[in-house]
């Protein structure tokens, strides 16, 4: 008679991972987008770490976050950013309706006081985003955040480049290696006005599933763009125009 | 020299107070003694009376003790003998033995002092008999007057207020009369009362030296509690404190703590003081710890707001920082130092360097600045002037752009900057917030959206 007690204790354990499981996942906090809620079952979830895989900065990856971090300072709760890549521009977020004074900005210094940091902006309530790129947080680092987001009841995320995709250098690649985050979520650009998001761990979620969303609906040209001294017209998108199209980064060097 | 004060086995020696130092040693000569040191019995009673300052309003520092008027106050402990309890509960901290008196007026408490602290207060008849019967002994007159009292067989205060007042006061001097209308409290106490220092400074010494961080705690926290009971009888928090560790050869070392919101809580400001701990260097052996604050900010102390939470939801809608917020804040500035926090803040200026700017966590001013348009959510420190080849621009990769532009002029008093500002991408998606100086031809990325 095999002892199938130590088998249901695991199972029973939040964090154990069953592929196959479709019950609904735990409490999770509205992205504010219906597509991604739809995708993540929910929203983001709450009281677990989020990591967000970053093809590479500057694509629309934080503003994904804008609304659940209104959401949190409007309920009195700080957001930390920890170590962002560069300085977060008051003006954008205070059009996004988020109150500046919860929001702090924190710069440290090593390794072993970004995970302090974290761990503490996690246990005192506080939204974490985090950018981990040069601080190679290892796997029982994240472990230690991902107990601590349980523990608290609140999300953390954190931001790291995918070096997979735009480097195809996958020695020195950390994320390959397993990660005890609850999602897993890999951003990258299709294009210049659409972002994909596509799941690579999440409970009740297939891997692989993908979103395609559109991102800043607010392009209006005030000008005529064909007639700017700079070529304005993006290599994706075949135009026919009287403008020549851009050459590749080779030709140019040649010439 | 003289014996001030001495214990039961002292006593039992034949030694009593006022004894010559020699007279003592003669009568017992294996007598050990201590010399009086009135400077520490000075900080001693001012701590105690900020102690008894959350009591009552009217304490008064005597020579070897404290005053209280405690008329007034026993609703706010619902009856004299709770108040009692609890002010011997809190003194018992600072002091192990506390002997008492109650009577109707402050010279007549010091006449009905006995050994030992009794929470219940003696009827008012029976404070009457009993200071009635006081020996005129106790009284401070001049030994003459003492020596007539004796040989007019005058013996308690009773045998004194039984004679005519005028007749008093040409024999024993205008200056009995004062006395005795300031024990039956006829006439109102003059003492200055006790107000608690505008500053707190306090210091502990240790005269064999402290040589390990470790070592340190036991005596910052109890500088952390007389602060935290200062605190209590102002009724006010501190923004800033400041720690002083002095060795006995060498140079000082110092640190301070600063507080975001309003926690006068010992053990919080000693979490904080420890991590700040851990970031400075120390001198080997460590004599005198001084711990100082002159920065307070009147307020109620923590649980006692008037109606529950609604003074902490008060101070959200004002942009105060809860509670957990700036005790977040205060631990990772400690830890971190002053300098790796910052928050976003807006400018009054409407060109972006200046319209975002960051600024050190409490320092932002409430302004109503318009920004309309597209904005990103990163900004370069400085905006980074980027090439064109004939007509494609460069900054790490090639540039499109994809909306524009915006015209922004401003700064005309100073160097007059006209900005057209566009949106561009590179081949892999990334948005660029991009500008050209009017009227030339230079191009600068001064934005990522993100």
């Amino acid at each position: 008679m095999p002892n199938t007690e130590i088998i249901t204790k695991l199972l029973a354990r939040h964090d154990t991972w069953r592929g196959q499981s479709q019950k609904p996942n735990q409490r999770s906090v509205s992205s504010g987008n219906d597509q991604i809620d739809l995708l993540l079952k929910g929203g983001w979830p709450a009281s677990a770490l989020t990591e967000l895989l970053v093809q590479r900065p500057g694509i629309g990856e934080l503003s994904l976050l804008l609304p659940t971090i209104k959401h949190y300072c409007q309920n009195n709760h700080l957001s930390v950013w920890l170590d962002p890549p560069y300085q977060p521009y008051a003006p954008a977020l205070a059009a996004a309706g988020i109150a500046l004074q919860k929001v702090l900005i924190v710069q440290s210094k090593n390794p072993r006081e970004w995970l302090w940091v974290a761990e503490q902006c996690i246990r005192n309530n506080a939204l974490l985003l985090a950018w981990s790129d040069n601080k190679m947080p290892s796997y029982s680092d994240l472990r230690k955040l991902q107990l601590a987001a349980a523990d608290s009841g609140h999300a953390a995320f954190l931001f790291s480049t995918n070096k997979e995709t735009s480097n195809k250098s996958i020695s020195d690649n950390q994320l390959c290696a397993s990660s005890p985050a609850t999602l897993r979520l890999d951003i990258d650009s299709v294009g210049e006005k659409n972002l994909r998001l596509s799941v690579r761990k999440l409970r009740g979620v297939a891997p692989g599933e993908q979103l395609l969303i559109a991102r800043g609906k607010d392009l209006s040209s005030q000008t005529s763009l064909t007639k700017l001294p700079v070529n304005s017209i993006h290599p994706a998108i075949p135009i026919s125009t009287d403008i020549p199209p851009p050459k590749s980064r080779e030709q140019r060097l040649n010439a | 020299m003289r014996i001030m004060c001495c214990n039961n086995s002292a006593k039992q020696s034949g030694i009593e107070t006022h004894l010559s130092l020699s007279t003592a040693l003669a009568l017992c000569p294996d007598l050990l003694t201590l010399q009086q040191q009135p400077e520490r019995e000075k900080t001693t009673l001012q701590q105690l009376a900020l102690i008894a300052y959350s009591f009552s309003p009217a304490v008064i520092i005597a020579e070897q003790g404290l005053w209280l008027e405690l008329s007034g106050c026993e609703k706010l402990f619902h009856s004299y003998s709770q108040l009692l309890q609890q002010l011997q509960n809190n003194l018992s901290l600072c002091c192990s033995n506390i002997d008492m008196g109650v009577a109707g007026s402050a010279d007549a408490a010091r006449l009905l002092y006995q050994p030992g602290f009794r929470c219940k207060l003696p009827e008012s008849s029976e404070l009457e008999r009993q200071i009635r019967s006081t020996s005129l002994s106790l009284l401070r007159v001049q030994r003459r007057q003492q020596q007539s009292f004796n040989q007019l067989g005058l013996n308690s205060l009773e045998d004194l207020l039984a004679l005519p007042r005028a007749e008093l006061a040409s024999r024993f001097g205008a200056g009995i009369i004062d006395q005795l209308q300031l024990l039956l409290g006829e006439k109102p106490c003059q003492l200055t009362r006790f107000k608690p220092p505008v500053i707190f400074h306090d210091l502990l010494q240790s005269p064999q030296g402290i040589f390990s961080k470790q070592g340190l705690l036991f005596p910052m926290k109890t500088l952390l509690q007389r602060l935290s009971i200062y605190l209590q009888a102002r009724q006010c928090y501190c923004r800033k404190i400041e720690w002083r560790f002095e060795p006995l050869i060498g140079e000082p070392s110092s640190m301070s703590v600063t507080l975001s919101g309003s926690q006068s809580n010992w053990s919080t400001l000693l979490d904080l003081s420890r991590l700040q701990l851990e970031r400075i260097g120390l001198p080997a052996s460590i004599e005198t710890i001084i711990l100082s604050s002159h920065d307070f900010v009147d307020g109620l102390p923590e649980g006692l707001d008037l109606l529950g939470d609604s003074a902490s939801f008060d101070r959200a809608l004002d942009g105060e920082q809860s509670l957990e917020s700036s005790r977040l804040i205060d631990s990772l500035r400690a830890r971190l130092g002053p300098e790796a926090l910052q928050q976003p803040a807006l400018g009054s200026n409407y060109l972006p360097e200046k319209a975002g700017k960051v600024v050190a966590p409490g320092e932002h001013q409430q302004l109503a600045v318009e920004h309309s348009g597209l904005q990103p959510l990163w900004l370069l420190p400085k905006p980074i002037a980027i090439r064109r080849h004939n007509q494609q621009l460069f900054w790490r990769q090639p540039l499109y752009i994809l909306s524009g532009p915006q015209r922004l002029s401003d700064n005309w008093w100073q160097s007059d900057q006209q900005r057209d500002y566009y949106l561009a991408c590179d081949a892999e998606g990334a948005r660029y917030w991009l500008f050209k100086q009017a009227g030339t031809d230079r191009w600068f990325v001064q934005g990522l959206f993100s």
